[in-house]
């Protein structure tokens, strides 16, 4: 906070060199903000104990896609020196909130940005793609890099350490892909998406009812028909929906689902705290996956 | 044939929301139809517009507190009713300006119980249902309340069906009957209010007047024997929501193609196509006016 407050008192041309210079003491830690708790959680484990860090979106049981910036967040968003959010209109209030009131210098990461997702795709879920949180893992190494020179090498030996602790979710991945290929799944929204692309799956609902789901806009009921029959006539292996969503759409495609036996996995937008890191969460994703399409479970929550 | 699968987009019949939307809106659409000629024809169509608001706040909380969005429009209009009924005695002025007001603090009140849904629950369809509402996306599990608010609102009108129309024609005459009067006069604001909950789940809270009021109208400019405008109301109100239903089908292959265009859209332009097709034969050819018209 002291060193914030002082920076703001100087010129924007020496301002880079009085984050360093400010934050560079011992016991200094940047101020980070993510957009979402799961780039929180990245930042945290890259910055380690030179940076502070707090998250937006946190909350499990809110719709990110729902969310309205409150004036205390302006003035966290004020104050932070290290920005990460999805982009995608996922969460463009944030942008709105930096172009109001930020510090000078403040660095900003768009992860839509380091990822270059397919132009025109609906999905704005980039962090269940395996390869987005290590290009986010490397940029906020290189940001805080930038605002604390000095602990350069720190950030980059656990930025390293990060990308190698998501191999056992990358071979969960590669082991469910082999073990059950082209595995047909319904879903309610694209929130896994990614994930279920990496694991080899196949996503048969049509986009336009995810969509619908997820801009909490009405299905069609050509869609709403075509979603019931892959769950009735077992079309699919699962259903995979957004626990964080609940609307009387998805509430009677879990109880078709229940009815027709098809198992249900329950999906998080934001990663579902305390208890879980990125990896722990997405590991147990992937398990709720195979438990679902190997043994016929279904896994509500976490 | 072809122009059979014009009409109809390839799996229509056979399409669950479709044939659920069909049955509900048929039922609802013949439970608003008497009880918005009736409104028309006291000069309560005002009264139902303003339960209309009031059913917003109360299906916001019925989100809110996860239970049926029904029972929420049924309570809050059933409350309208009661505050209207006890406004009844006062002078014209007033009660609009009373009405008004409470009328600004409902809608109010449903800002703070959608944001509250969105943002606290995670419902983040709240604000377009509860307002604009789907027919399709009415579930089967309101069956038993559609039931029970249609149907004892249908023996109102059947009951009380004299009564309420010289309530209409002479509200002196009603009045000087005394006690009588008042409970039948009350009755079917409970009755207006029942079809205005059922309205609202179908077409949504904003939009409900729409279906109460919008074929009673029409059908009044085509016949002003109160029987007979009722069943023209029926009529048009069921014609509306079954042709909507075909046009929301249809609109899958319009653009956005993929998406649909709401069905509530359709069936309020329908209505309101023929509100505007009767109001033009009544100028055309003059005739007496139906008796007392809207507020």
């Amino acid at each position: 906070m002291l060193a914030t407050g002082t920076c703001l008192l100087v010129t924007a041309g020496s301002v880079a060199g009085c984050a360093g210079e400010a934050t560079g003491a011992p016991g200094a830690r940047a101020l980070a903000i993510g957009a979402e708790n799961q780039y929180a959680d990245v930042i945290s484990q890259v910055g380690g104990r030179y940076v502070a860090v707090s998250a937006v979106m946190s909350n499990p049981d809110v719709d990110p896609h729902a969310f309205e910036a409150s004036a205390r967040l302006a003035s966290e968003v004020s104050q932070a020196q290290l920005v990460v959010q999805n982009g995608l209109g996922y969460d463009s209030f944030m942008s709105k909130l930096e172009a109001a009131a930020s510090p000078p210098g403040q660095r900003v990461v768009v992860v839509a940005d380091l990822v270059h997702p397919h132009p025109g795709t609906f999905n704005p879920h980039l962090w269940y793609s395996p390869g987005t949180m290590p290009l986010v893992a490397a940029a906020v190494a290189r940001q805080l890099a930038r605002l604390q020179p000095s602990h350069t090498s720190y950030f980059e030996a656990r930025a390293r350490a990060f990308d190698k602790s998501l191999a056992p979710w990358r071979k969960a991945l590669a082991a469910f892909a082999k073990a059950y290929p082209a595995t047909p799944v319904a879903v309610t929204e694209p929130v896994a998406d990614f994930m279920l692309a990496a694991a080899g799956a196949r996503v048969l609902t049509p986009p336009s009812l995810q969509t619908a789901v997820m801009d909490g806009t009405d299905p069609s009921p050509q869609d709403v028909a075509a979603q019931d029959a892959l769950l009735v006539h077992h079309r699919v292996k699962a259903l995979l929906y957004n626990v964080q969503v609940t609307d009387p759409v998805t509430a009677a495609f879990l109880a078709v689902a229940r009815r027709a036996g098809v198992p249900v996995v329950g999906v998080y937008e934001t990663m579902p705290a305390p208890g879980y890191d990125y990896q722990s969460w997405m590991m147990a994703e992937v398990r709720a996956l195979s438990r679902a399409v190997a043994h016929g479970r279904s896994t509500v929550s976490f | 044939m072809s122009v059979l699968h014009a009409v109809f987009a390839p799996g229509f019949f056979s399409n669950g929301p479709v044939q659920a939307a069909l049955v509900m809106g048929a039922v609802v659409a013949l439970v608003c139809a008497p009880v918005g000629v009736l409104a028309v024809l006291r000069g309560q169509a005002f009264a139902g517009h303003a339960f209309a608001d009031i059913t917003s706040t109360g299906g916001s909380a019925a989100v809110l507190l996860g239970i049926s969005p029904v029972l929420g429009f049924a309570a809050s209009a059933a409350a309208g009713a009661a505050s209207m009924e006890g406004l009844g005695a006062r002078q014209r002025g007033d009660r609009d300006l009373v009405t008004g007001t409470v009328l600004g603090g409902a809608l109010g009140l449903s800002a703070l119980l959608l944001y509250l849904s969105t943002t606290r629950q995670g419902t983040s369809g709240a604000t377009v249902s509860v307002l604009f509402g789907s027919i399709f996306a009415v579930s089967a599990a309101n069956w038993p309340w559609v039931l029970s608010l249609g149907l004892p609102a249908l023996a109102v009108v059947a009951a009380a069906y004299r009564p309420l129309l010289l309530g209409s024609v002479s509200p002196e005459l009603a009045a000087a009957r005394g006690v009588r009067a008042r409970l039948v006069s009350a009755m079917y604001l409970g009755a207006l209010a029942a079809s205005v909950a059922l309205s609202a789940l179908t077409i949504g809270a904003v939009l409900s007047t729409a279906l109460l009021v919008g074929p009673a109208a029409a059908a009044l400019g085509l016949s002003s024997r109160p029987g007979r405008a009722m069943a023209w109301a029926g009529a048009i109100a069921v014609v509306s929501v079954w042709a909507g239903i075909v046009l929301a089908y249809d609109s899958y292959s319009w653009p956005p193609v993929g998406r649909g265009w709401p069905v509530s859209f359709f069936v309020v332009a329908l209505v309101t196509a023929f509100y505007a097709v009767s109001r033009a034969g009544v100028r055309r050819r003059p005739r007496r006016q139906p008796a007392g018209r809207g507020s």
